[in-house]
């Protein structure tokens, strides 16, 4: 009886998000496109300086860029319905294959950072929630806030410099075997090891506060028991429904981790099309990221509505 | 003879066997040489789909050119062709391949590749940058024998040869027509087929290409390294990392890293003459700006007395960089009185911001004037913004009062064609790269009909610029080389003299080099990218290859 209450409210609840992510997705390709064109074409960083106008002309009718953009744009709608996000201008292959050929690539290192991050924020979240107001929550909170403030690009050379350079115990980027992984992966996490820690520090105080935590205590179990086992298993309720999240903010990081590491994923693939105004590309790098993101997202959400009705009924 | 002594003697007859049958490259071919750069461009190993950079960089390792390079001054030299010779007419270029030339494949080389090569090139999915030029002015391609082929064109075209050498363009690059026939244009993309000193082993898209050695004997130098690596590395402080660690033997590095590679250890390699850095004026002979300081002659000049050039060298090229020759000639420029041009730009370019006031004051602006200024890099040249910086900065001190608006270059270059209107009456910074060809470079800039234009538009085409058109127009037609040295002096003198476009400095190619991993050598005059060079670098053990 309960079940079968409760799926139409979750079907309901599904499709509109669908409808939103659609709705959304169709904002980020027209923004994309236009935004894209805005910062200038590719045949002028294809072509020499002392190019003719005619090689230009004709350059830019191979490209398919002769149109309007409003033409360029119907075109391009009409290509995306049918699944076709089109050609990469500089590499010459079909933009979705490109984007799924570096895919696996990004996707190896992002379960690793977020583990990472996860290992190390949440226990220090744990402590910073213990020792509230104290020295170890005022280091901890010192932790979260050079991580977050600590850009990507620095953290990356600077463990380049003392871990490949001068201790040489580590290659200083690209794929390869196991300890290419490490630097990287930490730079990565990093960024998210604040996040995890604030959120569990202060889902762990409003646990602490809880009425079954202090009947725990009165029953005798031990601190240990009572912290890592009832209060932490709770507090990370919040802190996984905002996984979603982080696991977004991981993919667009891995922007600035590849290019430094020189890790050809999506990140680089970005870098790369933005760079060379490769328009097919880009849009299509963005619209695949958008949707991957969206679909976590509506994957965690889901998750959550459906452990908290409250949700699902708002 | 005892069993010993015939197992001695067959060990010793096997072993000579072995010499003897393997080319002697390949005996003396070992490891792996890794050069990180910071792109790969399209990273595609089909010829038609890749632009220069990116041809010279990695292209250039496995195919060879119709015209190649002169390795000792620079510009044009013997490539697939051995010579070259125009018709008495002027109409069409014959051009006589070298013998017993092979693609990897075993195929041989003949005017046939060279005719498909070249149509293929100008066809119609080809992205080659001259492909509109050359279906224009190329009228028909003629194989007369197996080493022999001929280029009729539509009209006299002196500089053929030119844009069909990777000294300056990638279009002369040779394909094997057998074999992309056999296997159609896909299967050639995945498994390319060259006759360099290199060839195809893998394409790693976003990560690396890698290369083998030939074992045969290459006219271009056989390589001393088993196998090439060209890695993808776009942050330029991961790939001097790279170097020091010894992942990378050889990156390539901009002048900001220099002196931080050098106090690493690394040796730093500076190629010479690679471009020039210089700031142009926009639209100075448009009707509107008849009024505008920019407009006279003697401002713009006065505007390079008042830029401290050593400066610039010094400080921000770290002091591997050089006066310049006038606008786009170099000391390897074809047909240039190269030597007397250095002695008039060491004159003309020197500092003198006494005299640039002078000059300010008597035409007119004691107290200065207000100057537009874009500041832009094109890709690879990030310095230039600083050095567009400085260049502001030395203007406020003779009292020029200078806006000064920073582009990148995805913005900046759609500002320059069309009508050019939010450039007219600007300053900008703009470079130059090094060939030895400098007409085309300056019809480019210059002709009426150009993109840039900055000596005059269809509709207002001054004295100077009309005087350019009828040098310009007997310079294609000249076959006389010392008219020709003749004319490309004078366009080089009006050019100079109108004080449009001007020289700041003359920039070189900058690599960080670990010398444990490869020996010492030197790279192509004029040439930035290494792509016909890997195969001369020795290795450390080895001499090297010029001192």
């Amino acid at each position: 009886m309960w079940r079968h209450k409760r799926l139409p409210a979750m079907k309901r609840y599904i499709a509109r998000r669908l409808m939103q992510g659609v709705v959304l997705l169709c904002l980020v390709a027209a923004i994309v496109f236009f935004l894209g064109r805005l910062t200038g074409n590719p045949v002028d960083l294809m072509l020499p300086e002392d190019a003719t106008p005619e090689d230009r002309a004709a350059l830019i009718r191979t490209l398919g860029l002769d149109g309007s953009i409003l033409d360029q744009f119907l075109i391009f709608v009409g290509n995306a319905v049918q699944g076709d996000l089109g050609m990469s201008i500089r590499m010459k292959q079909p933009a979705v294959e490109a984007f799924f050929d570096r895919l696996p690539n990004t996707l190896v290192i992002i379960p690793w950072a977020l583990l990472l991050a996860m290992a190390l924020g949440i226990p220090l979240g744990v402590v910073a929630a213990l020792h509230r107001g104290g020295l170890l929550d005022r280091a901890a909170g010192a932790v979260a806030v050079l991580g977050v403030a600590m850009p990507s690009f620095w953290l990356g050379v600077l463990l380049i410099f003392v871990f490949s350079v001068e201790l040489g115990w580590l290659p200083s980027g690209r794929m390869g075997g196991p300890a290419h992984y490490v630097l990287p992966v930490v730079t990565l996490g990093m960024f998210l090891v604040a996040g995890f820690m604030r959120i569990t520090r202060s889902a762990m105080l409003e646990v602490m506060e809880s009425e079954f935590v202090k009947l725990a205590r009165i029953k005798g179990l031990s601190e240990g028991v009572v912290i890592w086992k009832h209060c932490l298993r709770n507090a990370l309720i919040p802190v996984l429904t905002l996984w979603g999240v982080f696991v977004g903010n991981l993919i667009t990081g891995a922007i600035v981790t590849e290019t430094v590491f020189a890790w050809p994923g999506i990140g680089r693939l970005t870098y790369e099309a933005v760079i060379y105004r490769d328009f097919p590309l880009l849009q299509a790098v963005i619209i695949l990221k958008s949707i991957l993101i969206l679909v976590i997202n509506l994957g965690v959400d889901i998750l959550y509505a459906y452990v908290d009705p409250r949700i699902r009924l708002a | 003879m005892s069993q010993r002594m015939l197992a001695r003697a067959m060990t010793l007859a096997a072993g000579l066997f072995v010499a003897v049958a393997l080319p002697l490259g390949a005996q003396d071919q070992k490891g792996t040489l890794v050069f990180a750069v910071e792109t790969l461009g399209a990273q595609t190993l089909d010829p038609i789909l890749e632009g220069r950079p990116g041809n010279a960089v990695y292209q250039a390792v496995m195919y060879d050119s119709l015209v190649g390079f002169n390795v000792e001054k620079g510009g044009l030299g013997p490539g697939v062709a051995e010579r070259w010779e125009l018709a008495p007419d002027g109409m069409a270029w014959t051009f006589y391949l070298r013998p017993s030339q092979k693609f990897h494949n075993g195929d041989p080389l003949t005017a046939h590749d060279v005719k498909f090569s070249l149509e293929r090139q100008m066809g119609p999915g080809s992205l080659a940058a001259a492909a509109a030029t050359m279906r224009r002015t190329i009228k028909s391609i003629e194989v007369i024998d197996d080493l022999t082929v001929k280029v009729h064109t539509t009209s006299p075209q002196i500089g053929l040869p030119a844009g069909l050498s990777r000294a300056v363009a990638p279009e002369g690059a040779i394909m094997p027509k057998a074999y992309i026939e056999k296997v159609g244009e896909e299967e050639f993309r995945r498994k390319p087929v060259g006759s360099g000193p290199w060839k195809f082993v893998r394409n790693v898209p976003g990560d690396r290409i890698e290369f083998a050695a030939v074992s045969t004997p290459h006219w271009r130098g056989t390589p001393h390294f088993k196998e090439l690596h060209i890695l993808l590395v776009p942050e330029e402080s991961t790939r001097v990392s790279m170097v020091r660690t010894g992942e990378a033997a050889i990156a390539s590095i901009g002048p900001e890293a220099m002196l931080s590679a050098s106090r690493a250890g690394l040796e730093v390699l500076s190629v010479p003459a690679t471009m020039q850095a210089v700031f142009q004026f926009w639209g100075t002979y448009k009707p509107e700006l008849k009024d505008s300081p920019i407009a006279k002659v003697r401002v713009r000049q006065a505007l390079s007395l008042a830029i401290d050039r050593k400066q610039l060298i010094e400080h921000l090229m770290n002091g591997k960089a050089r006066l310049p020759h006038p606008f786009a000639a170099f000391a390897y420029t074809d047909y240039y009185s190269a030597d007397r041009w250095e002695r008039w730009a060491a004159e003309a370019y020197r500092y003198d911001p006494v005299l640039a006031k002078k000059i300010l004051a008597e035409e007119g602006y004691p107290n200065g004037f207000e100057l537009k200024f874009a500041n832009t890099a094109l890709p690879g040249t990030q310095f230039m913004v600083d050095i567009g910086t400085a260049i502001a900065d030395m203007w406020t001190k003779i009292g020029v009062k200078v806006t000064l608006k920073h582009y990148e270059w995805g913005s900046f270059a759609p500002l320059e064609r069309g009508d050019q209107a939010p450039l007219i009456g600007w300053a900008s910074m703009y470079r130059t790269a090094g060939r030895p060809d400098a007409q085309w470079r300056y019809n480019g800039a210059f002709s009426p009909d150009s993109t840039q234009r900055l000596l005059g538009d269809k509709d207002t085409c001054l004295e100077t610029c009309q005087e350019f058109v009828k040098t310009y127009r007997a310079l294609l037609d000249e076959r006389d080389p010392n008219k020709r040295t003749v004319l490309t002096d004078r366009m080089v003198e009006l050019v100079a003299n109108s004080w449009t476009v001007v020289p700041l400095i003359e920039g070189m190619g900058y690599y960080a080099i670990n010398t444990k991993k490869v020996g010492r050598f030197t790279a192509i005059a004029g040439r930035h990218e290494l792509g016909d060079v890997f195969e001369r670098i020795p290795r450390p053990e080895q001499v090297p290859w010029k001192k």
